[in-house]
């Protein structure tokens, strides 16, 4: 098999993104050490917010605060992260629904060990000192009460 | 097979960078003046049909599936269409396949690239191992063919710069058109850098962001549309990028698929019949080329109706009045402009760059290494 020709091919390319509006708006309060969600004609909270109802497609132009605790709604134990996790040392991932919130987002929950995560637990935001804006400006989610 | 009638178009303000909107608030502007254009709402549309260029474009996969609920898609048919830069073409000829079939009474359609947040011109020019390199962009590869042109027709060399000057100044009255250029003339066009010989900076489309839509309706649903564009004839061709033989500057897809379109409409004399066509040139020289590959001039001959003033919007031929892909290039979108600004000619929209009387228009779109056709004909009178 030795004359099996091969050759690296390797490709990257530089995307840029628009945000626009709305995850935009989501994004600079992240910058802020807030969280905000999106409020459809329905009266439904948005975490993240979306630009457009999921149900209805009509634009979602409001954007309301949204607590930065709230309660898990399920999750699954990382026992190994793997580069480029949220966190180095073993998680959760989790989807919080905050309190505001009529939706859950997914993120980390740094729980130290799996018998401290339990579906229906309370957890607050952690935000990073320095921020920049985007969804790791939230550092992960930790209990709420030590227990 | 069903009479099928465009009874709504819009397009984004097209720019270099709409950093205002994201990509779905690109489509939605477009989709939302479409609907508005014809007094409907996304719950009066059956399905969404939507076209782009490469996802290596943006470098987002499949991105109708995101882009369901700017569309108002949810609970749908809703499907994509990929035919690289005639890609706006084809997927308006699908949307109008669905409603002359039957399938569907009111199709949204929608095409949109954002080069902004794209690299159009490397992922056009991949290098891949064992096989020969496409150069530098769609300009490196065109070059050599407009140059073969050149030599076959002995076509003077200002036909290019001509081609330029004409559709800059019809975009002016355009006010859509993304590249202004007010005080154009063959000078500034001469002047300005050669990038590909012969093809020079002034002489190429630029990279814009931008969407169209349209809505296309079944003969019992136009609404209180008074005023339809009614497709007479569709037609799409393609053929690989190299084989044996294969004619670059005049390729045989193109040839064929004009051909069948003509059939399609009875149209016999397509320079007399056609008041105004909307033809894909991304660089100057593929007026001239388009107009022979269209049947619209003799082989070798198609130079002339550009220096005669034919294809001006004084002529007997007035080629993109709105100011072409020259003017405005939002690639996936590029070909569904074209077809969009043919319906509006025979709808009588097109405002300051209207063509009086229009009857009956073509909208042509070309892709990939000019082996993708896609062609309709809109007419004023119901067929």
């Amino acid at each position: 098999m030795s004359d099996v020709m091969r050759a690296p091919y390797v490709l990257e390319y530089g995307y840029r993104r628009s945000t626009g509006p709305v995850i935009g708006q989501f994004l600079t309060a992240l910058r802020d050490g807030r969280l905000v969600g999106g409020k459809t004609a329905r009266g439904r909270v948005i975490v993240p917010p979306t630009e457009y109802d999921p149900e209805t497609g009509d634009a979602v132009d409001e954007l309301v605060p949204v607590g930065d605790a709230g309660v898990v709604t399920t999750w699954t134990w990382v026992a190994e992260p793997a580069p480029g996790q949220p966190l180095a040392r073993p998680f959760a991932w989790a989807l919080v629904k905050l309190d505001g919130a009529d939706t859950a987002m997914l993120h980390a929950v740094d729980a130290g060990e799996p018998s401290r995560m339990k579906t229906g637990m309370r957890v607050r935001a952690r935000f990073r000192a320095e921020r920049s804006g985007t969804i790791l400006d939230l550092e992960a989610f930790l209990p709420e009460q030590a227990s | 097979m069903n009479r099928c009638a465009v009874i709504g178009i819009g397009q984004t303000r097209h720019a270099a960078k709409r950093d205002d909107v994201s990509l779905a608030g690109l489509v939605r502007e477009a989709a939302l003046r479409a609907l508005a254009d014809a007094g409907l709402g996304f719950s009066d549309i059956d399905a969404v049909v939507i076209g782009k260029a490469p996802d290596t474009f943006e470098g987002v996969m499949m991105p109708e599936l995101y882009l369901a609920d700017a569309l108002g898609a949810v609970g749908k048919p809703m499907m994509r269409v990929h035919t690289a830069g005639s890609v706006g073409g084809s997927t308006a000829i699908v949307a109008a396949h669905l409603v002359q079939a039957g399938v569907h009474k009111r199709v949204l359609t929608v095409a949109f690239e954002k080069q902004s947040e794209s690299e159009a011109m490397w992922a056009l020019s991949p290098k891949f191992p064992f096989q020969p390199p496409l150069l530098a962009g769609a300009g490196g590869y065109f070059a050599p063919l407009v140059r073969s042109y050149i030599r076959r027709s002995g076509a003077p060399p200002e036909v290019g710069i001509k081609v330029s000057v004409k559709d800059r100044k019809n975009a002016l009255k355009n006010p859509y058109a993304h590249l202004l250029l007010p005080d154009i003339s063959d000078e500034v066009v001469e002047k300005s850098p050669m990038l590909w010989d012969p093809i020079r900076y002034l002489e190429t489309c630029p990279s814009s962001d931008g969407a169209a839509a349209m809505v296309l309706a079944a003969e019992d649903s136009l609404g209180g549309v008074t005023n339809p564009a009614w497709v007479l004839a569709s037609e799409v061709r393609s053929e690989p990028t190299m084989f044996a033989g294969r004619d670059q500057v005049n390729p045989r897809a193109g040839r064929d698929c004009a051909k069948a379109l003509y059939a399609g409409a009875g149209i016999t004399e397509p320079r007399r019949q056609i008041d105004v066509a909307e033809v894909y040139v991304p660089f100057s020289w593929f007026e001239p080329m388009w107009m022979e590959n269209l049947g619209f001039a003799p082989e070798n001959e198609g130079w002339r109706l550009t220096l005669d003033g034919a294809t001006s919007m004084t002529g007997d031929l007035p080629i993109n009045p709105s100011g072409g892909v020259l003017s405005t290039n939002p690639i996936g979108a590029s070909g569904m402009i074209r077809f969009a600004e043919a319906a509006m000619q025979v709808r009588g929209t097109a405002g300051a760059h209207q063509v009086d009387g229009a009857k009956i228009a073509m909208g042509h779109a070309y892709g990939g290494a000019s082996q993708f056709f896609a062609m309709w004909l809109v007419g004023r009178d119901k067929p």
